[in-house]
């Protein structure tokens, strides 16, 4: 049951998106795309899965003072591994995503889930953890990156959905309109809380 | 003391570890990137030129275009192509500042002096508006005639249709494809001239 608890969470009561409003870097960078969306919550969803169970797995053997540490190398060892695999044998989507890959380091939602949750609970529950949040972090982004999309450029996944007529509003594809976006949302979904 | 030596104890082990997991993925994948990356090329070259049977990565012709503002040695590859041994085309990267950056592009030009198609390698121009100079726009460079005057959008007085809301990523590819074409006509040796040396 914990472990359910734990995954389930990342979707709605502590999502990283709306709800913790951690990792806003890549959230803002690159959800112009539904596309981007989703390849940068899976890249990232990976990375936490596997810092989460590498920080749980040592989490008696690091000692507190030098654990930031620690787990900073980890993160960007893995990140490094999925950087140059995806290079390696998964090269179009490695194009689409190449300049977002280094971004993950200074996600903080990974850095954070090491900290408060990985380095004090059990592998299993580390794990649930990790994908629950790497998945709520995938679909929120790819949410906003879908209503920029519609907006911005009439499309969904690159397919024409507002009719040719449509004039794409432009604002909503440069930064400001991710803020614009990100806004709303975290208003709705403060408003659905109550 | 036994303290301090706990923490870096732990600490080097994870860097080394780390280390020594990093330098073997880097090893396995180093093949697979480098074929990825002339796999790569040789898509770019395909892509504007017309149908060769050579292998024009290894067909190179390699100009110095002298130094860059660093110091470094700047070159150009013409990536030579040919058909029944005969020549056919020549695909050539070319760069230029764009709104976010260095932009590249690559051009074909085949031997009746004809920019035959162009693709663009390399951008960072913003998501949604420059970065459209990737699509339809980049059509409109194809089967012009070499040295009939640059290649301008139409708000410079010139017949190319500039992405709305993008005038300086669409000028950035003007420019790179003129600079390109340019050093075509100055640098480029026809191999006809070149196989005469070879034989």
């Amino acid at each position: 049951m914990k472990i359910i608890r734990e995954f389930s969470k990342g979707f709605w009561k502590e999502n990283p998106t709306f709800r913790l409003v951690l990792g806003m870097c890549p959230t803002l960078a690159i959800t112009t795309e539904a596309i981007n969306g989703i390849g940068m919550g899976l890249a990232t969803t990976f990375v936490l899965v596997c810092s989460n169970l590498l920080v749980s797995m040592l989490r008696k053997l690091i000692p507190d003072k030098v654990r930031i540490a620690c787990y900073v190398v980890i993160i960007a060892a893995f990140v490094i591994i999925v950087e140059l695999t995806m290079q390696a044998y998964f090269y179009s989507l490695y194009k689409a995503l190449g300049l977002f890959i280094p971004l993950i380091v200074v996600n903080c939602i990974i850095l954070g889930r090491a900290e408060a949750f990985a380095s004090r609970n059990q592998v299993a529950e580390s794990l649930a953890d990790g994908l629950g949040m790497g998945l709520g972090f995938t679909v929120s982004i790819t949410v906003l990156a879908i209503i920029r999309e519609i907006i911005g450029n009439g499309t969904v996944f690159g397919i024409h959905v507002l009719g040719s007529s449509y004039l794409p509003f432009l604002l909503m594809v440069v930064p400001p309109g991710a803020f614009i976006t990100l806004g709303f949302l975290l208003g709705f979904m403060n408003m659905a809380q109550k | 003391m036994k303290d301090i030596l706990r923490l870096v104890i732990a600490l080097t082990t994870i860097c080394v570890a780390a280390a020594v997991s990093l330098a073997f993925v880097y090893d396995v994948t180093k093949e697979p990137i480098a074929q990825s990356l002339r796999q790569e090329k040789l898509a770019a070259i395909k892509a504007v030129l017309p149908e060769y049977d050579n292998q024009p990565d290894q067909a190179v012709q390699t100009v110095a275009l002298g130094k860059d503002k660093r110091g470094r040695e700047q070159r150009l590859d013409f990536y030579v192509a040919t058909y029944n041994g005969e020549w056919v085309g020549t695909a050539f990267a070319s760069p230029a500042k764009g709104f976010g950056g260095e932009l590249l592009v690559m051009l074909g030009v085949t031997p009746d002096n004809k920019l035959h198609k162009t693709k663009v390698l390399k951008h960072r121009e913003t998501p949604g508006l420059g970065a459209k100079i990737e699509k339809e726009f980049i059509d409109q460079f194809a089967n012009r005639t070499l040295g009939v005057g640059e290649l301008k959008v139409k708000n410079d007085g010139g017949d190319i249709d500039a992405i709305t809301g993008a005038t300086i990523s669409s000028r950035a590819v003007c420019d790179a494809v003129n600079d390109g074409l340019k050093l075509y006509s100055e640098r480029f040796e026809p191999p006809d001239k070149a196989a005469g040396q070879r034989e």
